[in-house]
C-alpha cells in the first residue's frame, strides 16, 4: 500500500476538463508543473504525463498506472475502474483488487456489485492464472522514465533499472536521494548558486532549475537574438543561424568561412564541393572494402588450418572428428612434420571424449534422480499399506483375545471358582488391560 | 488514495462522452459539483414533459467519494426545473433513497447508475405527493443530506 499522498482537504491541482479531450489521450492538466507538487513527490494525482520520481522506500501503486493500450473493459476493477492490480474472487464470482474490496468491505462487509454478505479474508479466492497472465502482459508506461514495458516488470524495472527512480545518494554519509542517472555523479547534495539568478540551491536541482524554474533562464542569443535557455546555450549555437561556420568541406581544403544561414549558398557555388563529395563516397566504399578484407583474411586462416590437418592425416574424415575413437589413435601414423595439427587433433579427440563423459554423467544423475523418485513411490504406498496392515492385524489380535477371554470365562462360569479364579482373575484382568491399551493405541492411529 | 481521485477522473470523463437516454450533462468542471439534467421517458402523468436538475457535489469527502462514499445527490430548484414530486423527495430538493446513504452506497455505483435509479424511481411512482413531515423538515433542517438518518421503510417505489 502506497504512502496517502493525496493534497488534505485541499482540492487536487487539476484544471477544468473539456469536452473535446479525445477518448485516447490523457486528460490535459492545465495546471502548470510547479515545483511544490514534485518535491512533495505526489506520484498519485491523475496526471499521466507528469513524470514522477520514485524513491526506493515509495511503493507504486499500479492502479495509477498509464497502460498503453485501452484496458480490455473485463479486466477493470468494478471499484477504481482501472485494471486489477492482486485480483481476488468472491463467492458470488465478482472480483476486485484485493486492496480495492478491503477499502470497500471496511465501510461495507457485503459484495458490492450483488450486496451478498462477504467475509474477508476467507470468501476471496485467487482467480485462475489465465487471468493473472493477461493482467502482468499488461504493457504500461514507467511512472518515472516512461519506458513501455510489461506491468509485472515494472516494479523490478522501478527497484534496479529505471534511470529516473530515486537511489541512495552514493555518498556514504549523505542520506538524500539521487535519480540512478546520476548515481554515478558522486554527491550532490551541496549547496551552489544559480549563475543565472543567483539563487542559492543544491546542486542536485540545478539541472531542472536552470531548465525550468529559474526566473533569468531565458537569455537572448548574442548572434541571433532569439530567446534561448541559458544553459542550453551551447546547443543552440551549433545550430544558430547567425554563427559564423565554416564550410562543410574544410578538411578538404575550403576556406571559406560564412553565417550558417549563407552557408547554403556557398555550398551550391563551393568548388570543393565535387572533390568533397567524391572523397566522401571513395572514404565510403573504402571502409566496406576494409571490412570486407577483414572477413576474408579470417576465412583464409580457417582454410589454412584445415588444409594443414588435411596433410597431416590423409586418410582421415574431417566431418567425422566427434566419432573417432581412442583407440585408432594410433593408426592415424603421427607425424613429427606437423606437430601442431597433430596437437590439435589430440586437443579436439580430448574435448569430444570430455563433452561424452560429461553428457554420461549428467545422464547418469538424471538416471539415479529418476531411480531415486521411483523408489519413493513404489516404496511409499508399501509403507502406508504396511501400516495399515499392521492396525489391521492389531484389531484382529484385539478381537481375539477379547473373544478368547470371553471364552475362558464362559467355561469357568460362577464366583466360587475359588483358587482357580484368583489365578485366572489376574491373568483375565491382564488380558482386559492389554486389549484396552491396544484400542487406545489404534484409535489414535 | 490516489487511485481513487484517478477514478473520479474517470467519472467525469466518462459523463463528457456518452450517456443514456434522458441524462444530459449540463456542467462538470472540476471535482466540486457537477450538474445534470433528468428527464422521465415513459408516459407518467406526473412527469410529463418536465426536465429536473441534479446536484452532485463532492464536499469534503473528495477522493474517496464513489470509493466508500456517495456523493451529496439532490434536486436543484429553478424557474425552469422543478423539484419532482414524489413520497420520497423532500420540496427542498433531498432525495431519500438507499443507495445516496452511508449504508446503501456501493462502490460500483457511478453517476451514470444513480441518474437511472432516480429515474426508475420517478417512473414507478404513482402518487403525487410529498413525503410526511415535508414542511416541518424542510424548515428545521440545517444538515446536510448524508447525515441526515432517513429510515428506509418504503420498498414499493
Amino acid at each position: 500500500m502506497p504512502p496517502p499522498n493525496t493534497p488534505g482537504g485541499s482540492p487536487p491541482d487539476l484544471s477544468p476538463l473539456h469536452i473535446t479531450v479525445p477518448p485516447n489521450t490523457p486528460f490535459n492538466h492545465g495546471s502548470p508543473r510547479s515545483r511544490r507538487t514534485r518535491t512533495a513527490r505526489n506520484p498519485y494525482s491523475i496526471d499521466e504525463n507528469k513524470v514522477y520520481e520514485i524513491g526506493p522506500s515509495d511503493g507504486v501503486d499500479l492502479r495509477c498506472l498509464k497502460y498503453v493500450s485501452e484496458v480490455d473493459e473485463n479486466l477493470l476493477c468494478p471499484i477504481c475502474h482501472a485494471a486489477l492490480v492482486d485480483p481476488v474472487t468472491t463467492p458470488c464470482d465478482h472480483t476486485y483488487c484485493e486492496d480495492c474490496i478491503y477499502t470497500a468491505w471496511k465501510s461495507n462487509p457485503t459484495c458490492p456489485v450483488d450486496r451478498s454478505p462477504l467475509i474477508l479474508p476467507g470468501d476471496v479466492a485467487t482467480p485462475p492464472k489465465i487471468v493473472l497472465n493477461q493482467l502482468d502482459a499488461l504493457k504500461v508506461k514507467c511512472p518515472c522514465c516512461g519506458d513501455t514495458l510489461p506491468r509485472s516488470m515494472l516494479r523490478n524495472h522501478l527497484s534496479r533499472y529505471c534511470s529516473n527512480a530515486l537511489v541512495k545518494c552514493p555518498d556514504e554519509v549523505c542520506e538524500k536521494l539521487v535519480k540512478r542517472k546520476d548515481e554515478g555523479k558522486g554527491c550532490l547534495h551541496y549547496d551552489s548558486e544559480c549563475p543565472d539568478c543567483k539563487e542559492h540551491l543544491q546542486e542536485i536541482d540545478m539541472e531542472s532549475h536552470r531548465e525550468v524554474e529559474c526566473e533569468n533562464r531565458e537569455g537572448i542569443c548574442q548572434h541571433c537574438s532569439e530567446t534561448i535557455i541559458r544553459c542550453k546555450e551551447a546547443e543552440h549555437l551549433k545550430s544558430c543561424p547567425e554563427v559564423m561556420t565554416s564550410c562543410k568541406w574544410t578538411k578538404y581544403g575550403c576556406q571559406h568561412g560564412a553565417l550558417r544561414k549563407e552557408l547554403d549558398a556557398h555550398a551550391n557555388e563551393c568548388r570543393f564541393s565535387t572533390v568533397g563529395q567524391m572523397a566522401e563516397m571513395l572514404q565510403a566504399e573504402i571502409s566496406t572494402l576494409r571490412d570486407q578484407l577483414h572477413t576474408l583474411n579470417e576465412k583464409d586462416k580457417a582454410q589454412e588450418r584445415r588444409i594443414k590437418f588435411l596433410e597431416t592425416h590423409p586418410h582421415f574424415n574431417f566431418s567425422d572428428v566427434s566419432s573417432q575413437s581412442v583407440s585408432r589413435l594410433p593408426d592415424s601414423s603421427p607425424t613429427a612434420e606437423f606437430p601442431e595439427s597433430r596437437d590439435q587433433y589430440l586437443l579436439s579427440l580430448l574435448e569430444s571424449q570430455e563433452s561424452k563423459v560429461d553428457q554420461l554423467s549428467v545422464g547418469l544423475t538424471e538416471l539415479e534422480a529418476k531411480q531415486t523418485m521411483m523408489l519413493f513411490n513404489e516404496t511409499i504406498p508399501i509403507k502406508e499399506q504396511l501400516a495399515e496392515l499392521r492396525s489391521a492385524q492389531g484389531v484382529i489380535g484385539m478381537h481375539v483375545r477379547w473373544l478368547m477371554n470371553f471364552r475362558m470365562q464362559e467355561r469357568r462360569p460362577g464366583p466360587g471358582a475359588g483358587g482357580s479364579s484368583e489365578s485366572g482373575g489376574p491373568g483375565g484382568d491382564g488380558h482386559r488391560r492389554l486389549s484396552d491399551t491396544m484400542r487406545d493405541v489404534i484409535t489414535k492411529l | 488514495m490516489a487511485f481513487a481521485s484517478k477514478r473520479l477522473a474517470k467519472e467525469l470523463h466518462k459523463i463528457h462522452g456518452s450517456l443514456p437516454p434522458g441524462i444530459e450533462l449540463v456542467q462538470a468542471e472540476g471535482f466540486d459539483e457537477w450538474l445534470l439534467d433528468i428527464k422521465v421517458l415513459d408516459a407518467n402523468p406526473l412527469y410529463m414533459n418536465q426536465t429536473y436538475r441534479l446536484k452532485f457535489k463532492f464536499s469534503s469527502s473528495y477522493p474517496i467519494v464513489f470509493l466508500i462514499e456517495p456523493p451529496e445527490v439532490t434536486f436543484l430548484n429553478l424557474p425552469d426545473r422543478p423539484i419532482p414530486m414524489h413520497p420520497h423527495i423532500y420540496s427542498n430538493g433531498i432525495i431519500c433513497l438507499d443507495l445516496l446513504g452511508q449504508q446503501g452506497w456501493s462502490p460500483v455505483q457511478n453517476v451514470e447508475s444513480i441518474c437511472m435509479s432516480l429515474q426508475s424511481m420517478l417512473t414507478g411512482n404513482t402518487k403525487n405527493e410529498r413525503p410526511e413531515g415535508d414542511e416541518g423538515f424542510v424548515k428545521h433542517n440545517r444538515k446536510r443530506p448524508r447525515d441526515i438518518d432517513f429510515y428506509y421503510h418504503d420498498n414499493t417505489v
